[in-house]
């Protein structure tokens, strides 16, 4: 049975505190560019928290949203792909073949939302820090594209641990490091193919919404609008 | 290897009028060609009377190029069917292009080995007729000729129009 | 009809002293100078440092570039659209003018030609070069491998590599099939181990009347066939930028738009070569001030389509404020003013008003200057092009500036300083100027008189059936 992993984002919920930022880097061994690298925008989060302003001082406020990998059903980095490095499976994934990528970076220009990240240089985990890299993936080169996989190596377990009891994956199994971590619980993730999933009523919320859905993307990734309470 | 009569002429003029001298020889068509550094319209001194076949090689070589092509960018999708930005497997703009790029390579290889050889290239004197002072001005031309009777003819022919350094050589056209 | 005609006898060919022809086109294969050595030493060593800087980038990263998020492409994408551009030139010139007839492009033709072949070389190293993982390039390679998967054909990147490879096979076989009658020429006249050098590449072209006539088949049809090829390629390379959905990429106007600017910078970079080697081989009497000005008219004729171009692009998205594309146009006037300002200046507002002059086309010091403003002028217009449409794309928060590196430019010197050096060794060890082309147009001119005035008149051989007497 193929699955249609989708993600919620409940903006109402998301106070931007980072956590899944940290969570994610600690689950994919993803490296710390540190201060200088950081400050020529070369960041390796895979999932980020927006932070826009509205209104001026005193009274601005700020906005998050995060934004892992959309997982658009029509990717337009897929496309561009010389090599097909980056493929749809069958789950509904924009999988990344890290093996395959030869760097032309063309993926990244092609993402609008800007969620693909480059490995600049081959990062180094200063000892005792390798100790924390999870064996599960990989540590990527330079010159190879990463992005959000929707914790695939934790679907693939699920998978696993499923197909040796023989039974299907439950709803509420598989769940990423950054919906694990969320304090407030901003963050779902499940399985659209099963109609009685959480996610599956969770979509049906009026608040939904994609981002820049004119772009024809069809992301995975639906947000739920922030209520701004009453007469607002 | 054929005997050829070989005579150097100063301009179109000379060489002309020797050519048409030749003419009473009766020589079979294409045995009377020149050799010079600029190309003489036809007509001017001699004719050649065989057809340009090439081109059609080159439309060939056109096809088989499309053929190529598509061969190659269908193979590409149906071998290794991996979905990309949700579109089919067999998307057919990609291979409009790759089709007609590799049609246009086709067709310039065409036109290279092709042309290259019905220009009857890559043999050398003394097989064939050469003389290095075309590039000084001159115009050789040469007969093609059976027998001592026409050989001798020929240099008359030649050395009446004006001919410098008439020699019979062996060789081909 | 009035006017006399002189015999053919008086042709312009019978009143040469061909020897002292062919000494004067040669010079640059007869003679070297110490200023050749220096020139492919300073250009050798150029490329050897670009080499160098090159591998330390592909050892390291390319952290050491100045490429960020965003900013995924910068300077060596905008270049390779350059140097792609850049080819158009004998294009032009060679096919072009050798379709339509044009009476001076004999001495011009070699030197555009060579300009072409080796451009394509240069621009066809840099998409190797700006690979994250350049040794892994063969992954791009259809063939049965171990990693049982071949390459995505609908990546406009694997257009690239089909039309790049098309183009410089074309451009090469154009190049060199053009110079048969020359490389004979120089057979003939030359001895030793340069005489079993020409006798090989010349193929044993001895010129018969056969061989001429499909000789000129065969040209004519090479300059039929890369004329469409020309354009195709230049079209693939903008599609890189218009199939993505980046603002101010995708653009309907992407593909003529491009191939304009390739012939206008193109046509530049020949003026600019022609002048070099006028002047390094004094090759005066051959590359008079009319071809300069001919050359001169094209480039005001492509100022003028280059600033079309341009305006209607700049006025649909002025027109819809699309947002997106609106945010990436107003940094023009922002950040990336200066390079907008760059750009303009030295496509349009200089080169217009100068190559409108017949003293400025005339003059060869004084068409340099249009030349060369026209060629920093695109070269500025690629990066106007690459950069701003990624670093103000569709998400705000994530904007960021880009500036290359030392690392960067020293490579894209290198890739420069690689046509130069090609070059140099092509005009070298074969023959840069057109021989046989010159000497055929020398040979269909003749002087005619037409009432008081003296005129050169040049024969058009049209077709075959035409010149049988």
């Amino acid at each position: 049975m193929n699955h249609k992993w989708a993600m919620a984002i409940d903006l109402d919920r998301c106070t931007g505190c980072g956590a899944c930022v940290v969570a994610c880097n600690a689950e994919n061994n993803i490296p710390t560019v540190g201060e200088a690298e950081a400050g020529k925008a070369r960041l390796m989060h895979w999932i980020r928290i927006n932070r826009y302003w509205e209104g001026e001082f005193p009274e601005a406020q700020a906005i998050y949203l995060p934004m892992p990998c959309m997982q658009c059903e029509r990717a337009p980095c897929e496309l561009v792909c010389p090599v097909y490095a980056t493929y749809h499976n069958e789950d509904g994934l924009n999988a990344m073949v890290y093996n395959r990528c030869i760097g032309t970076r063309y993926c990244a220009n092609n993402c609008p939302y800007s969620v693909r990240v480059f490995n600049w240089y081959d990062y180094t985990w200063e000892k005792p820090l390798d100790e924390q890299l999870s064996p599960d993936l990989t540590v990527r080169s330079r010159g190879v594209m990463e992005k959000c996989t929707f914790c695939i190596q934790r679907i693939r377990r699920a998978k696993e641990t499923a197909a040796e009891e023989g039974r299907a994956i439950r709803d509420g199994e598989v769940v990423p490091a950054c919906a694990q971590t969320c304090p407030p619980g901003a963050l779902l993730f499940g399985d659209l193919a099963d109609p009685h999933s959480e996610i599956s009523r969770k979509l049906q919320d009026p608040r939904r919404f994609r981002l820049m859905e004119h772009l024809g993307t069809e992301p995975r990734v639906v947000y739920l609008k922030r209520l701004k309470g009453a007469g607002q | 290897m054929s005997t050829v009569i070989v005579g150097l002429f100063d301009g179109v003029e000379t060489a002309a009028r020797a050519s048409r001298a030749l003419r009473d020889l009766s020589l079979p068509a294409g045995s009377v060609t020149t050799i010079s550094a600029v190309p003489l319209p036809e007509g001017a001194v001699v004719t050649d009377p065989q057809p340009i076949r090439f081109p059609r090689i080159v439309i060939a070589g056109w096809f088989v190029g499309a053929a190529a092509g598509l061969g190659l960018t269908l193979a590409t999708y149906l071998l290794y069917p991996l979905v990309t930005g949700g579109k089919t497997i067999v998307s057919i703009p990609p291979t409009l292009i790759i089709t007609y790029e590799v049609a246009m390579l086709g067709a310039l290889l065409a036109t290279l080995f092709g042309g290259g050889r019905e220009m009857r290239l890559l043999r050398y004197p003394p097989k064939v007729i050469h003389d290095p002072r075309i590039h000084d001005g001159k115009i050789a031309l040469c007969a093609r000729v059976e027998g001592d009777e026409q050989a001798r003819r020929a240099i008359v022919a030649m050395q009446g129009a004006g001919g410098t350094d008439v020699r019979a050589e062996k060789g081909e056209l | 009809m009035s006017g006399g005609t002189t015999p053919a006898a008086g042709n312009h060919l019978a009143g040469t002293d061909q020897a002292k022809l062919f000494t004067e086109l040669s010079r640059g294969n007869l003679v070297t100078t110490w200023r050749w050595y220096l020139g492919v030493g300073v250009a050798g060593a150029v490329l050897l440092w670009g080499v160098i800087v090159f591998m330390y980038m592909a050892l390291v990263g390319m952290g050491v570039t100045g490429y960020n998020k965003p900013v995924f492409w910068g300077l060596y994408e905008a270049s390779l659209v350059f140097w792609i551009g850049l080819s158009h030139s004998g294009t032009l010139i060679s096919a072009i003018l050798r379709l339509t007839h044009a009476t001076w492009r004999a001495p011009v033709l070699r030197g555009a030609e060579a300009m072409t072949a080796f451009t394509l070389m240069v621009g066809g190293i840099i998409p190797i070069i700006h690979l994250g993982r350049n040794w892994r390039v063969y992954y791009a390679l259809p063939y049965p491998n171990s990693r049982e998967l071949w390459p995505n054909m609908r990546s406009p990147l694997m257009w690239d590599a089909m039309a790049i490879t098309t183009y410089l096979l074309g451009s090469l076989t154009f190049l060199y099939v053009g110079m048969i009658p020359d490389l004979a020429l120089l057979r003939d006249k030359s001895a030793g181990w340069r005489r079993k050098f020409y006798s090989a590449l010349s193929l044993g072209f001895r010129g018969t009347h056969a061989q001429w006539r499909r000789y000129h088949v065969a040209s004519t049809l090479f300059a039929i066939l890369i004329i469409p090829i020309a354009v195709s390629v230049h079209s693939i390379v903008s599609w890189d930028f218009a199939m993505a959905k980046v603002p101010g990429w995708h653009s309907t106007i992407f593909a003529p738009y491009f191939v304009v600017g390739a012939i206008f910078s193109g046509i530049a970079g020949v003026v600019i070569v022609m002048a070099v080697l006028r002047r390094a081989f004094r090759l005066g009497s051959v590359l008079t001030p009319m071809h300069f000005d001919n050359l001169g008219k094209l480039l005001c004729t492509m100022t003028l389509l280059w600033g079309y171009f341009y305006f209607t692009e700049f006025l649909t998205v002025w027109y819809n404020r699309n947002p997106e594309e609106w945010e990436v146009f107003s940094s023009y006037g922002g950040h990336y003013l200066p390079l907008f300002l760059t750009m303009i200046v030295c496509n349009f507002v200089i080169p217009f008003p100068m190559l409108c002059l017949k003293r400025v086309r005339r003059s060869i010091p004084l068409i340099l200057i249009p030349s060369f403003s026209i060629v920093i002028g695109m070269y500025a217009e690629r990066l106007l092009i690459v950069v701003p449409s990624l670093a103000r794309r569709n998400d705000p928060f994530i904007w960021a500036n880009y500036f290359p590196t030392w690392v960067e430019f020293s490579v894209m010197a290198g890739a420069a300083a690689m046509f130069v050096l090609l070059y140099m060794l092509f005009a070298k060890f074969f023959p840069i100027m057109a021989i046989s082309d010159i000497k055929e147009r020398l040979f269909h001119a003749t002087d005619r008189t037409i009432g008081g005035a003296t005129v050169e008149s040049i024969a058009q051989v049209e077709g075959e059936e035409e010149a049988r007497a």
